[in-house]
């Protein structure tokens, strides 16, 4: 290879155009560098210089993001692909974990641990989501998953003097690593395939997803081939929650701290999408393979995420599960991007449908003021509407949206995804996902009837229980705001969608 | 002679063996062991096929791979130490906090 050839390579490394992840990483290392340059009074402006840093990342990827003359295509050597559903993501993961980082200020705040670190692991783990949402490249895709999993480990058992949230981490731990290591030996049959020089259409860098594509598209009926698709899509449905995966969902989100939990349901969820996506693309010429192999995973965890659900009363094993729910929905969407193309962007509309809506519910489980946030269960919602009626309205419309009712965002999140399920003549589909989407009326009305229903109490326990704090007793103008807007953009989605679907669509 | 597919054949195995081995023992240690068998399993695949079909790739690969796995022993055993010091065990059976 000659000089010329590295300095082509060499050429294609735009930093500029991964300048959020920058950012990041470098926000996230002045972050403990702050913790030993300020003296210790100091230290609670912490969380609020990475929240304020943050939105100015995410003020500045809003507005980069493919309104004008942007960076689109290859870059890095084919290891980065830009083109506006990355953009998406980045705002996406962006966003979940400012949000992320308020619950941690939240319930870090009441426990003696090292608080700094939690924001540190978290910022890197945002960075890492955001190149794996733009990985163009297995070797990409492997290291910036690896990367942020590793650092999920660590948020799940973060309040390491509790045995639940320990548990939970080593669950987590040993699924987490089961199924990378899957998703890594499905990678090596790929490149098996695709570097065997005796077939045709092989190459010298088979992982790239463009060659992977054109190597399948001329050996669709490769066995290697074909089972290395199954294994990396097995990887990816760990991360997602999809059915026979998903056993680990209820117990390491009831184990893990609320922050971490919602950073799970949410940007661990996105990013399982954003690796979907763009892998149903790589896998297109096996399609005749991959849309049943989809259509089956998707049937099952929908039907399986909300029946489960039922029986629950533990709040986080709830959301847990409906998210297994979500997950089927969302697996609808990326079957019928396969056939017609706009459904990616009803995928991308649902998911911001969903963060909204799981904003608006975490910020009011973390604001229950429970001193044990894995034991949280509808009980401890109790007349919450009476005591807190910020938090109650905050909670109804969390979970009307969730549940798909309208005119809230979940709705036309759901309905978007049948409509293109429609067109993409998945009628079978769309039968099971109706069953789910009543079936799932029934649970999230639970939560609501016991925040907004008079719960019966003995007199005589009232005097002996502990006073406990009332719901919403932390509440800080930040939580407020935060609250505010993922309400009103619940609402606002519901009635009003053309700003964010042009956006989406990128128009 | 041996060729690739012999390679291949003691990767697959390699796998077969971490994977059953996460499934079926009861030791946290023992299934952080098979989880670390599987990586290498992966490893050993990569190298063959770069090895054969020629291109650097693979081996390239390779270097990522041992490094994602110490980061994740790192972390994974910090959690096993932690966890054993709180309930002075590593039996997956009787890590039974987590349930509803």
């Amino acid at each position: 290879m000659s000089p010329e050839f590295y300095q082509k390579i060499a050429e294609t490394n735009q930093w500029g155009a991964i300048a959020p992840e920058l950012a990041l990483g470098i926000l996230a290392l002045s972050l403990l560098l702050l913790e030993i340059i300020l003296p210790k009074v100091a230290h609670g402006a912490i969380p609020r210089i990475a929240i304020l840093g943050q939105l100015a990342i995410l003020v500045y990827a809003i507005a980069n993001s493919c309104s004008g003359a942007c960076v689109t295509g290859e870059a890095f050597g084919g290891m980065l692909f830009f083109d506006a559903t990355g953009e998406l993501f980045r705002v996406f993961f962006l966003g979940s974990s400012v949000f992320v980082s308020y619950l941690g200020m939240v319930s870090l705040e009441k426990k003696t641990l090292p608080q700094v670190e939690y924001y540190h692991i978290l910022l890197v783990v945002t960075a890492a989501l955001m190149l794996l949402a733009q990985a163009n490249h297995f070797v990409m895709l492997f290291v910036a998953l690896e990367a942020a999993t590793v650092g999920f480990y660590i948020l799940v058992s973060y309040f390491r003097h509790s045995v639940v949230s320990l548990e939970a981490g080593l669950k987590y731990l040993i699924m987490g690593a089961l199924s990378s290591a899957i998703l890594l030996f499905g990678i090596v049959l790929l490149y098996g395939a695709g570097s065997n020089p005796a077939l045709e259409a092989s190459s010298r860098d088979p992982l790239n997803f463009g060659n992977l594509e054109i190597f399948l598209a001329a050996n669709s009926g490769d066995m290697l081939g074909l089972l290395g698709m199954l294994l990396v899509i097995s990887g990816v449905a760990f991360k997602v929650g999809a059915f026979p995966f998903q056993i680990w969902i209820p117990d390491v989100y009831q184990g893990a701290p609320i922050p971490t939990t919602a950073l799970l349901a949410i940007a661990s969820k996105g990013a399982g999408f954003a690796m979907l996506l763009s892998l149903v693309q790589v896998f297109s010429p096996l399609s005749d393979w991959l849309v049943p192999l989809l259509s089956a995973l998707a049937v099952l965890t929908i039907l399986f995420g909300n029946f489960a659900a039922l029986t629950q009363r533990n709040l986080k094993r709830v959301i847990g599960l409906s998210g297994v729910s979500h997950a089927g929905f969302l697996l609808i969407g990326v079957v019928a991007a396969t056939k017609v193309e706009w459904a990616t962007t009803a995928v991308m509309f649902y998911l911001f449908a969903y963060l909204l809506a799981s904003i608006a519910v975490f910020a009011v489980f973390a604001h229950l003021e429970k001193e044990d946030d894995s034991e949280i269960s509808l009980d401890d919602l109790g007349d919450l509407a009476k005591k807190n009626g910020f938090l109650g309205m905050a909670l109804a419309i969390g979970i009307g949206s969730l549940a798909g009712i309208p005119p809230l965002a979940g709705f036309i999140g759901k309905m978007l995804i049948f409509v293109a399920a429609l067109e993409a003549e998945l009628y079978g589909l769309m039968a099971v996902a109706v069953v789910g989407a009543v079936v799932s009326i029934y649970y999230y009305f639970g939560i609501l009837k016991s925040a907004f229903f008079e719960v019966w109490h003995f007199q005589d326990d009232d005097e002996d229980a502990p006073e406990e704090a009332e719901p919403g007793a932390s509440l800080q103008f930040f939580g407020k705001v935060a609250i505010l807007a993922a309400v009103a953009g619940t609402l606002i989605l519901g009635f009003y969608q053309s700003p964010l679907s042009s956006w989406l669509s990128g128009g | 002679m041996i060729g690739l597919e012999h390679y291949i054949t003691v990767s697959s195995l390699l796998f077969a063996i971490g994977f059953f081995g996460v499934l079926l023992r009861k030791n946290t240690l023992v299934i952080y062991m098979c989880l670390e068998l599987m990586l290498n399993a992966a490893n050993l695949g990569l190298i063959a096929f770069s090895r054969y079909h020629g291109g650097m790739g693979g081996n390239l690969f390779v270097f990522f791979i041992i490094t994602v796995a110490a980061a994740e022993v790192a972390v994974g055993l910090a959690i096993i130490v932690a966890l054993f010091r709180k309930r002075q065990t590593v039996e997956v059976e009787e890590l039974n906090a987590l349930r509803n």
